[in-house]
């Protein structure tokens, strides 16, 4: 077995890391398990990446002066971290490659946070944004891609709130890093204008059952309700007030914009109508880039007459890419911080189709901020009304003036 | 000594260091589990419930107490001997009975570390890097190796008799002079020792882990399924039985990601109908070995025995 082991490392070393003219990227994907849903279509949104690139000839490095081809060497981890953590190894240690991309969310990116930082190897962290990795002051092994950390997504709802001039907030989260992140934001914001909450409540992130929830919300009046949780939690909290024929004004939940199709077979449309949530692409159309395609062309490519079925996460795994193939046409050097000096470079500078892409000195997003979008009853289903953005630049993507009261379906 | 002298050569022959730990990590839960069930006959479903006690007191005394990584490791099997102790009272259960109340404690466990935010089970664990891979390493050699000399304890003293005759008969051995909740309970502690000292070293090299992460039932499933395809009862079963299906865990992840789930999945099922006894019954007494293996040894040794037979 042991030698086994042993040739197959070795033939995947002269394979990938040895052999000459083709950087090597690695990464896992989850095909089986909980974040399935969610890792495939970021993996896919990767290698169509790879494909662009080596369809044009290779990507610039800028300290070898030429393009190289790229290759993506990846394993299953199957959604089980105790995997990713030896999966992750061996793309660094045998397979030896340039630098490594994690796989969806803050639980399967953590193995890798720590392999980063112990083995001085650039992770480029596509949506892993738990607050966690990024806390302990400057680190140059870990860059986040695609969505700021988890305490800046609310700003725009604040700013929401204060225009529609909202006072009673309910706010309902669920208890992990992502969505207490956000929570703790708002709550610190209405602390700022003397308010609190008239509800505040945490569940467990496995909560299910919103019946007696919905009641207390209820029973607090509030003018606006934010329930943060991961798209199981959102679902079973908009089921909860659909069968129980719960109306409240104003109500946000965060993943209804990233994954729509999901929502409206799970939901429906009649329910999520007047909804708010985050605006990500391709709700959000960014076309003004200056690295890869724009959002239009990037849903003409990548799914061909079917840009309905393109989602977030495709988005967000083609955008890790850009960002990967922006590393190395700035970089200093091909070691680690010298890649990761491509990097700082760019950033701040870097327009991809998900935005402004700029690091802090911590490794986490702070451009790419989500705008506010209401969903808008559009024939037998509903279209997203950008209602809020959240930088003066995407000021011109709003198209549309948020409704509330929500009139009642 | 064999067993740490061939893991000791394992950087020589495959450089992930990751992936030797998490086996060494392995072999100590395998043999965690041949302890408690191998010996004593209760099989704990909810095993994982040690290793993450294992994990949350190593951690938790790391980042509230700044201690270093062996006394962190002393904590972590400390805190899981203290559960253990908590839950000793499901010993008088037994059979199926055992086995889900054990699992039913572990999930327990779980909510209670995943919801509480002095446990950081909101925000996931972050620790600073203590050992360096090559280290950790050797700590987990060394934890193995001490481990393999317990399992030898167990087996051939008097207090292993003791489990043996309670998990063939607990009334006759009560009769017979053995103090049988006594000696369980030792067992059960020692297993989760071990457990919570496997704990604390995964705590040491994953460092940044959210709750679902330890306290996931997989790992159960693993160290029982490891322990009994080598043997258990024995004390190179357990490790031999982790190497061999591990590895392939690994081998096939890498080499056939695609078809993971079902190449690992037939394998295992092919090899619990060819070797119920687990690979060290190939080697134990006549009546251990599986009948298709007894055949096939008889074949081999037929031209010896020949003459005899013949009139």
């Amino acid at each position: 077995m042991a030698s086994g082991l042993a040739a197959a490392s070795l033939s995947a070393s002269l394979s990938a890391g040895a052999s000459s003219n083709v950087i090597t990227v690695g990464t896992l994907y989850a095909n089986t398990g909980s974040f399935a849903t969610s890792s495939m279509p970021e993996y896919a949104g990767l290698q169509f990446w790879v494909k662009q690139v080596n369809a044009a000839g290779g990507m610039y490095v800028a300290p070898l002066k030429k393009k190289e081809h790229v290759r993506l060497v990846s394993y299953n981890d199957q959604s089980d971290p105790a995997t990713a953590t030896t999966l992750y190894n061996q793309l660094l240690t045998q397979n030896k490659v340039n630098v490594f991309v994690a796989d969806f969310g803050s639980v399967l990116t953590a193995p890798a946070v720590t392999i980063a930082k112990d083995q001085k190897h650039l992770l480029f962290d596509i949506t892993g944004s738990g607050t966690s990795f990024f806390s302990s002051g400057p680190n140059p092994y870990v860059a986040l891609t695609s969505l700021p950390v988890s305490a800046v997504w609310p700003k725009p709802v604040v700013g929401l709130l204060s225009k529609l001039k909202i006072k009673r907030v309910a706010i309902l989260y669920c208890q992990n890093d992502f969505d207490q992140a956000q929570a703790a934001a708002i709550k610190g914001f209405l602390a700022s204008e003397h308010l609190q909450p008239v509800y505040f409540q945490g569940v467990p992130t496995t909560q299910s059952d919103y019946s007696t929830i919905v009641q207390a919300i209820k029973g607090a009046n509030p003018q606006a309700v934010l329930e943060f949780g991961y798209p199981n939690n959102d679902i079973a909290f908009l089921n909860q007030l659909k069968s129980t024929n719960t109306h409240f004004n104003f109500v946000l939940t965060p993943f209804p914009g990233q994954l729509p199709t999901l929502f409206r077979q799970d939901v429906g449309a009649k329910a999520l109508a007047w909804g708010y949530t985050y605006a990500v692409p391709p709700i959000l159309r960014i076309n003004k880039v200056n690295i890869g395609l724009g959002l239009n062309a990037f849903l003409q490519k990548f799914a061909p007459g079917k840009a309905s079925t393109v989602n977030f996460l495709n988005v967000a795994g083609y955008n890790a890419g850009l960002a990967v193939q922006a590393a190395f046409a700035h970089a200093t050097s091909m070691s680690q911080l010298g890649i990761r000096a491509g990097l700082t470079a760019v950033s701040g500078k870097l327009q991809t189709l998900e935005g402004t892409f700029a690091l802090n000195k911590a490794g986490a997003q702070v451009g790419e901020l989500l705008p506010v979008a209401q969903m808008v009853p559009h024939g037998a289903g509903f279209q997203f009304k950008i209602v809020y953005p959240a930088t003066a630049a995407q000021k011109a993507m709003v198209n549309g003036t948020p409704k509330y009261p929500a009139p009642k379906a | 000594m064999i067993v740490a002298a061939v893991l000791g050569a394992g950087p020589t022959l495959y450089n992930n260091l990751a992936f030797l730990t998490t086996l060494a990590i392995y072999i100590l839960l395998a043999q965690g589990v041949n302890i408690v069930y191998g010996f004593t006959g209760y099989l704990p479903f909810g095993f994982v419930g040690f290793f993450g006690a294992g994990i949350y007191g190593s951690s938790l005394a790391i980042v509230y107490w700044h201690v270093g990584g062996y006394t962190a490791i002393g904590l972590g099997a400390l805190t899981s001997v203290v559960a253990a102790v908590v839950l000793s009272p499901l010993l008088r259960l037994s059979g199926a009975y055992f086995a889900l109340a054990t699992l039913a404690a572990s999930q327990a466990l779980y909510f209670i570390v995943a919801n509480e935010s002095w446990t950081f089970g909101e925000s996931g664990m972050s620790l600073p890097l203590i050992f360096s891979p090559t280290a950790l390493y050797v700590v987990a050699v060394v934890a193995v190796t001490v481990t393999l000399i317990v399992v030898f304890y167990v087996r051939d003293s008097h207090f292993g008799l003791s489990l043996r005759a309670i998990r063939s008969d607990a009334v006759s051995a009560a009769m017979a002079g053995v103090n049988v909740v006594r000696t369980r309970t030792i067992a059960w502690l020692v297993s989760a020792a071990i457990a919570g000292v496997a704990g604390a070293l995964w705590a040491l090299m994953t460092s940044a882990f959210y709750a679902e992460t330890p306290f996931d039932l997989t790992i159960s499933v693993y160290a029982i399924v490891f322990a009994l395809f080598g043997g258990v009862r024995t004390v190179v079963g357990p490790v031999v039985g982790t190497v061999v299906l591990y590895s392939l865990y690994q081998y096939i992840g890498i080499s056939n990601p695609q078809y993971f789930e079902l190449i690992y999945g037939l394998l295992i099922v092919v090899l619990v109908l060819f070797l119920p006894g687990g690979l060290s019954s190939l080697v134990g007494g006549r009546g251990d070995r599986p009948a298709w293996w007894n055949r096939l040894v008889r074949h081999r040794a037929a031209p010896e025995s020949a003459p005899e037979v013949a009139p």
